[in-house]
């Protein structure tokens, strides 16, 4: 079983595997052939495979007419940015996000700067299937523009958006870790640039991966030890292609991902008030905080694609994800941990609070979350079978199952980004979680022995 | 007549129209399977000056890497500079993006080996395999490597042409030359290599726009330019490189088109001349060669059409020249392969250590007709054609090695099917302009005749 994910915004997949040249240039020749003539950006992280992918890619591009502005190693946020400030047509941006170093994946950007919504994604879809690719004599030469330093405009335009004297004047001391992924050396320049003192591990872009690229508490642990060595202010830990953080507190504590929109929520939404979007298996942390400010929060189905759709849809100010993606309309309707780690900042500085402080005034929820390998074809299948143990319950099957009782939320979801099925349950007690998310593990273990 | 996809896969590799035929998925495709087929190491990728090459390499280099090789772009070079290279370089092998003559909406793949051959008719076999059967080796994300950038190593394969011929002898003579690159990959080496033998030289179509100055087929239309330059200048010689540089033609100081066997024909003199051996031509190369083969008292050896079998014949009869009558000559002392450099290197070297003028020197070999048609034929009718002919002219003197050739006293003509595009090619020689044109005319009608009673 070669494991592939088609999903509206991309797909994904193990190099070698279900990742193949082929693949890449068929997905990008439909891609190439959706989006009108004019220039598509293609951005890629440090991967091993990153190039393979982005020579396809590029290869694709040009023999369906486009002109292609190559922007080489570039985090997905950036390239989002881009496509809007170069005037594209659409971007490609090659990276697999938190995936193992094994994986990578296509990630199909509209002219908009965001993941395709899913009627594009669909059309996308349809064209690949039927296999009808545009196909250009390629009479005269095309192009490739090579952009050395594609950042320099999104950094200007980051920093004109920021309170920069309070945040200069705090003199932060902070440890990130890019994971040796696409932020790596450009965090030099935007910290510089904040007048913060950095302390970076993880630097080089080189694509090796020290740990999962996934912001978590399990692989924090490198920044948590430093920040505490250093007392650092704050610890950021972020994926490959930097559009999740996760944060480590200035007591060195990991926190869950699932910290990262709630603890910023406030501070920003107090600025710029506005509905708040979130999936439906993230932590209730967020609605406690939207509920103090008196504005409605929007769950959708799990996925970037699905949240900045409604998120542009519903006009919210906020949008996020617990695996530590945010989005922030008066920056840009894409999930940005640059951004992020900079807001953060920014709140600490004019807040003069600890993170551990604002930890504390959060609500304390336990999140379990657990996974079960299971053959793609098979997903939706087992999932639906769970309905089995909720008769009589109201269930929300907007993505997967979702159901609450009494102080209990649970959510079983096949995920889009791999071959597993997700089953994450949240209560302010951490047994009633663990137990609910055993029941259903052991029930699933039990149809798919 | 039935429309035919315009996709040639042959021993000369992949040949097919861009946004028609020859689409990225399929380089890919190709690519991977020669991976596949070296295993993994070093494989240079080369290209002309055709636009679509740059969305072909990435093609290309997608798809070696996905199979654990480490390319490296030596950019837009002459093919035999490539050839050569990837033997001096110790490559695992090569891809060149480049359909030679074809026109400039084709494009196409040529894969090259490890000892900087076109791939022998076997080899071809196993890695056509392998692309048919669509299995091919990637590798894991971690194996992957980065693909690397040579863009200085053409001056290489200058320099060993230098180490071969008197550079001295030549710069005495301080040849006016006009050299014509077609705007091919010649451009990027011409210029270099002709100021190094101390010519004083203009250079027309040295652009790498990839829009050839003209067809360049070096037929008499497409050296009209180059001989009106010649006279203009009153210069020593004319030459002209095709597209990948692989071969050569003449134009003589009063700027006539010297014939299309001229280059070989002065080549195979002169390195005879300095050491002697056999000689392997294709068998539509001018019978010339059979006299200059008397006059040194060494071996002919006719093959197929194509330069990978005279190159396998070759290396098989340690010959010590050979080439093919349309430019391309081979000499084995730079490298086995058809090399427009060598042949300009051997024949200013000739003609310096001969007191007259070019045509001069040509009026000194006896003269031959050659005559060339095509027509458009696909490839099963073409083979019905030729097996019918057979059977006809059974009882001349004949060669079935490749098509139908039949030979008499002082004349000849070969017909055979392209392996590289759906036409039929016939050529006919004889030592007087209308014997070649009576017998080309006689068999292109008979053909239509055998096409006419088929439909």
């Amino acid at each position: 079983m070669k494991p592939l994910k088609l999903s509206v915004s991309g797909v994904r997949g193990i190099v070698g595997q279900a990742i193949t040249p082929e693949l890449v240039i068929n997905f990008a020749s439909a891609f190439g052939t959706m989006v009108p003539a004019g220039p598509v950006l293609v951005g890629r992280d440090s991967r091993n495979s990153s190039p393979m992918l982005t020579d396809g890619v590029i290869s694709a591009l040009l023999a369906t007419g486009h002109e292609v502005i190559d922007l080489g190693l570039c985090p997905t946020p950036i390239t989002q940015f881009l496509v809007k400030n170069k005037k594209a047509r659409g971007a490609v941006s090659v990276t697999a996000g938190h995936n193992p170093a094994s994986w990578n994946a296509l990630n199909f950007i509209n002219s908009q700067g965001t993941y395709l919504n899913e009627f594009q994604g669909q059309e996308l879809l349809d064209i690949y299937h039927l296999g009808r690719f545009k196909q250009l004599a390629l009479k005269r030469a095309p192009k490739i523009i090579r952009e050395l330093n594609p950042e320099e405009p999104y950094l200007e335009w980051l920093l004109g958006r920021l309170h920069l004297t309070p945040i200069k004047r705090a003199k932060f001391r902070i440890i990130v870790d890019p994971t040796n992924g696409a932020a790596s050396k450009l965090i030099d320049k935007l910290f510089a640039l904040l007048g913060v003192q950095l302390i970076a591990i993880n630097n080089e872009g080189n694509g090796y991966f020290p740990h999962d690229p996934e912001p978590r508490p399990r692989n924090a642990i490198e920044v948590s030890s430093l920040v505490k060595i250093t007392t650092a202010d704050v610890g950021f830990l972020l994926n490959s292609d930097a559009s999740r953080v996760s944060l480590v507190s200035e007591d060195g504590e990991t926190l869950s991902e699932e910290y990262t929109l709630p603890l910023v929520a406030r501070y920003y939404l107090k600025k710029h008030p506005g509905p708040v979007v979130t999936n439906l298996s993230t932590s209730m942390m967020i609605d406690q905080v939207a509920r103090g400010l008196n504005l409605p929060v929007i769950r959708t189905k799990v996925g970037q694609s699905a949240i900045i759709q409604a998120m542009l849809e519903e006009k919210a100010s906020l949008s996020g994800e617990g695996s530590g993606g945010l989005a922030f309309d008066f920056f840009q309707p894409a999930f940005d941990a640059l951004v992020t780690m900079a807001l953060y900042l920014e709140m600490m500085a004019v807040e003069g609070e600890k993170l551990s402080t604002l930890v504390k005034r959060l609500p304390r929820y336990h999140i379990v979350k657990d996974s079960l390998v299971c053959p793609a074809y098979r997903l939706h299948t087992l999932v639906a079978e769970v309905k089995k143990l909720y008769k009589g319950l109201e269930i929300n099957q907007l993505d997967g199952l979702r159901l609450e009782k009494r102080d209990l939320w649970v959510h079983v979801r096949a995920s889009t980004t791999e071959p597993l099925i997700r089953v994450i349950a949240e209560s302010t007690s951490q047994h009633r979680a663990q137990m609910e998310v055993d029941r259903i593990m052991a029930f699933l273990r039990r149809l798919t022995a | 007549m039935r429309k035919f996809l315009p996709l040639k896969v042959s021993i000369s590799g992949v040949r097919g129209i861009v946004g028609e035929s020859l689409t990225p998925q399929l380089a890919a495709r190709f690519a991977s399977a020669f991976g596949t087929y070296l295993g993994q190491g070093q494989v240079l990728v080369g290209q002309d000056s055709r636009p679509s090459g740059l969305m072909l390499k990435k093609a290309v280099i997608a798809g070696l890497l996905a199979t654990g090789c480490q390319p490296v772009e030596v950019g837009i070079l002459p093919l035999p500079t490539i050839l050569f290279l990837t033997r001096k370089m110790q490559a695992r092998g090569a891809v060149v993006i480049t359909a030679s003559h074809n026109p400039s909406n084709w494009n196409g793949l040529k894969f090259i080996s490890q000892d900087g051959l076109y791939l022998r008719s076997s080899e071809v076999e196993e890695f056509l395999d392998i692309f048919h059967q669509g299995e091919f080796t990637y590798v894991p994300a971690e194996r992957i490597k980065p693909a690397l950038s040579e863009k200085e190593a053409g001056y290489l394969h200058l320099r060993r042409i230098f180490s071969q011929i008197k550079v001295n002898e030549i710069k005495k003579r301080k040849f006016r030359l006009v050299a014509d690159c077609a705007n091919g990959a010649g451009a990027t080496l011409l210029p270099r290599f002709l100021q190094e033998l101390g010519a004083e030289v203009r250079f027309i179509n040295t652009e790498l726009s990839g829009k050839f100055a003209h067809q360049s087929e070096p037929t008499p239309e497409n050296l009209k330019e180059l001989g009106h330059e010649v006279r203009a200048l009153q210069a020593d010689l004319g030459l002209a490189q095709d597209a990948d540089a692989d071969r050569l033609a003449l134009v003589d100081e009063q700027g006539q088109p010297l014939g299309e066997d001229a280059t070989l024909t002065l080549s195979v003199d002169h390195v005879l001349s300095r050491k002697k051996g056999p000689i392997v031509v294709n068998l539509s190369s001018s019978m010339v060669i059979e006299d200059i083969a008397r006059k040194y008292g060494v071996r002919v050896y006719r093959t197929k059409i194509g330069e990978s079998n005279v190159v396998e014949k070759m290396l098989e009869t340690r010959a010590v020249v050979g080439g093919e009558g349309n430019g391309g000559v081979i000499w084995p002392a730079v490298h086995p392969c058809r090399d427009s450099f060598t042949a300009a290197g051997l024949i200013l070297e000739k003609l310096s250590s001969f007191p007259g003028s070019i045509s001069q020197l040509m009026a000194t070999y006896p003269r031959y007709y050659l005559l060339k048609d095509k027509f458009d034929c696909p490839a099963e009718l073409a083979f019905k054609v030729v097996t019918e002919l057979r059977r006809r002219y059974q009882r001349e003197n004949t060669s079935t090695l490749d098509g139908l050739k039949i030979i008499w006293e002082e004349a000849w003509v070969h017909l055979r099917p392209s392996n590289t595009e759906p036409i039929m090619r016939i050529i006919a020689e004889a030592r007087s302009p209308e014997k070649a044109r009576q017998l080309l005319e006689r068999f292109k009608g008979e053909i239509e005749q055998i096409l006419k009673q088929m439909s």
